[in-house]
Parts: C-alpha cells; sequence; structure tokens
C-alpha cells in the first residue's frame, strides 16, 4: 500500500484519500460563459503522462491540498496546502 | 414479509460485552460527553481553557477534559462531566455541537494492543501525527491513548461492525496467545 503524506498529518495510507481532479481547472465565472468554455471546464482533461499536479482531499481530516506526483511510476513529488508549508518528499 | 432485520447483526449489549482474550481486553466506555469545535480553535482555547491542538492519532490525553485533533479546524472535546459551554455558534469565531449520542466508544487494554493496531491501519503508532482521524479496521475512527488504555471513537451505526472486527481480530493466533 502506497502512502500519501498528507499536509496537514504526514503519512497516511491512501485508502483514506480522495481523487478531486485536475489542479488549475478554474470553473468558469459570469454570465457570458459560452457553451465551449464551459465544456472545456466539465469534460476536457489534459491527462499528462509523467508529472501531474492535481487536486486531492485526505477523508479523514478534511484536508484539500495540491498533489504532485507521476503518473506513470507514482512516484510523489510534493504536497501542499495553499496558504501552509509545502510537505515535500 | 421478508424480515429485513435478520440481514444486520444482533447489536451487542454494551453495557455488558466484552473482548478478552490473552492480552487484549476491549469493552464499550460510556458516559462520556463528547463535543465537535470548529472553526477557531484558538479562540475556543481561550473561553474554554482546553487546549487548541489537541491530542493527535496514537497520541496520549491524561485528564478526566481533554481535546483530540480531528482536522486544521476541527477538533473533539471530550469530558467525564458536562460542558459549561452552550453549544451552537459563538462570535468568538467557532462553533460547538454536541455529539455523545453520535459516537460510541471503545476502550482496549493490555499488551496486544500495538498487534492489534499493526492489523488495524498501516498508520504508524509512533510517529506523531497531526490528526487523531484515521481508518482502522475498515471504518473511520479517532484513537488515541487515555491512561494506559487506547480508545476508539466511531460513529454509532458503525459500532456493531467495529466490534465484530475486533473480536475476529482477537481471535486471530497472535493476539489470542496462541501463535
Amino acid at each position: 500500500m502506497q502512502l500519501f503524506p498528507c499536509p496537514f498529518c504526514g503519512p497516511r495510507p491512501e485508502t483514506e484519500f480522495h481523487y478531486n481532479g485536475e489542479a488549475g481547472n478554474i470553473r468558469p465565472d459570469g454570465a457570458q460563459v459560452s457553451a465551449e468554455c464551459w465544456a472545456g471546464y466539465l469534460y476536457e482533461r489534459s491527462n499528462p503522462k509523467g508529472a501531474a499536479r492535481e487536486i486531492w482531499v485526505h477523508a479523514t481530516c478534511q484536508e484539500f491540498f495540491v498533489m504532485e506526483r507521476d503518473t506513470v511510476t507514482h512516484q510523489l513529488a510534493a504536497t501542499q496546502t495553499p496558504g501552509f508549508a509545502e510537505h515535500a518528499e | 414479509m421478508r424480515d429485513l432485520a435478520q440481514k444486520w447483526t444482533a447489536m451487542p449489549d454494551w453495557h455488558e460485552a466484552v473482548i478478552a482474550v490473552p492480552g487484549l481486553t476491549v469493552r464499550t466506555r460510556s458516559g462520556l460527553e463528547q463535543y465537535l469545535v470548529s472553526g477557531d480553535l484558538v479562540a475556543w482555547s481561550e473561553v474554554s481553557g482546553l487546549a487548541d491542538r489537541g491530542v493527535g492519532a496514537f497520541g496520549t490525553a491524561e485528564d478526566d477534559r481533554y481535546t483530540v485533533r480531528l482536522g486544521r479546524d476541527r477538533l473533539l472535546a471530550v469530558s467525564t462531566a458536562p460542558f459549561d459551554i452552550a453549544t451552537g455558534w459563538h462570535e468568538e469565531g467557532f462553533g460547538v455541537t454536541a455529539t455523545s449520542a453520535g459516537l460510541h466508544v471503545f476502550e482496549i487494554e493490555g499488551p496486544a494492543g500495538a498487534e492489534l493496531i499493526s492489523r488495524a491501519t498501516p498508520v504508524d503508532p509512533g510517529a506523531a501525527s497531526a490528526s487523531a482521524s484515521l481508518v482502522f479496521g475498515g471504518v473511520g475512527v479517532i484513537a488515541y491513548h487515555h491512561q494506559g488504555t487506547l480508545r476508539l471513537h466511531v460513529e454509532r451505526g458503525l459500532a456493531t461492525y467495529l466490534w465484530t472486527w475486533l473480536k475476529t481480530a482477537a481471535r486471530q493466533p497472535a493476539l489470542s496467545g496462541q501463535g
């Protein structure tokens, strides 16, 4: 079992975490947003091979954070909660 | 009509139920007052006089009134007597919710407790971890030590499942003294 470093709790088993989406996928705002823009937000993913930045949530402590990891090797680079110190591997 | 109640394991009589094998005893700890506190935990500490950080996973609480950290802005306050602090929102910036009826508490004693923990979770009990909230035996619990026992707070609806899991784990050779 892989251990993920929660920025608040430290190393915890992967089963305590949920994937929450691609980092940087910002929800469109305003009344003039086009259908194409909404479709991009809802359906289009970059699906990178290699280094990726993702939003994860540690379900037990409810910490939402950014995880940088490699989608091929599963190696973790860092986890960070915006506004708090980075937890580097 | 089918009796669907038969699909569920009967709930034990918590006042009498005990798991006892060599090196391990598990029973219910009743009568604890429990409050969830959310928001500005420093403000909570100033008003209540209790710690804003609280014990983390497998940390040690000593007194009859203490706090257990659940998240960056949430903790569980535990006491053997009711708190003299009102439930609901406080203008200082935190909310208090009575949850004594929502969380069942098990107390685990004995030298085989460490073996039980290793079966229940990969979390290292010797490493500091800020939150006492973790997955234990497949369900979310709040786990810490109190006066020589391991205390587990679990949602009341999952208590019977966790009790069954504990009974099954206690029968394993390494825990039951047969290994």
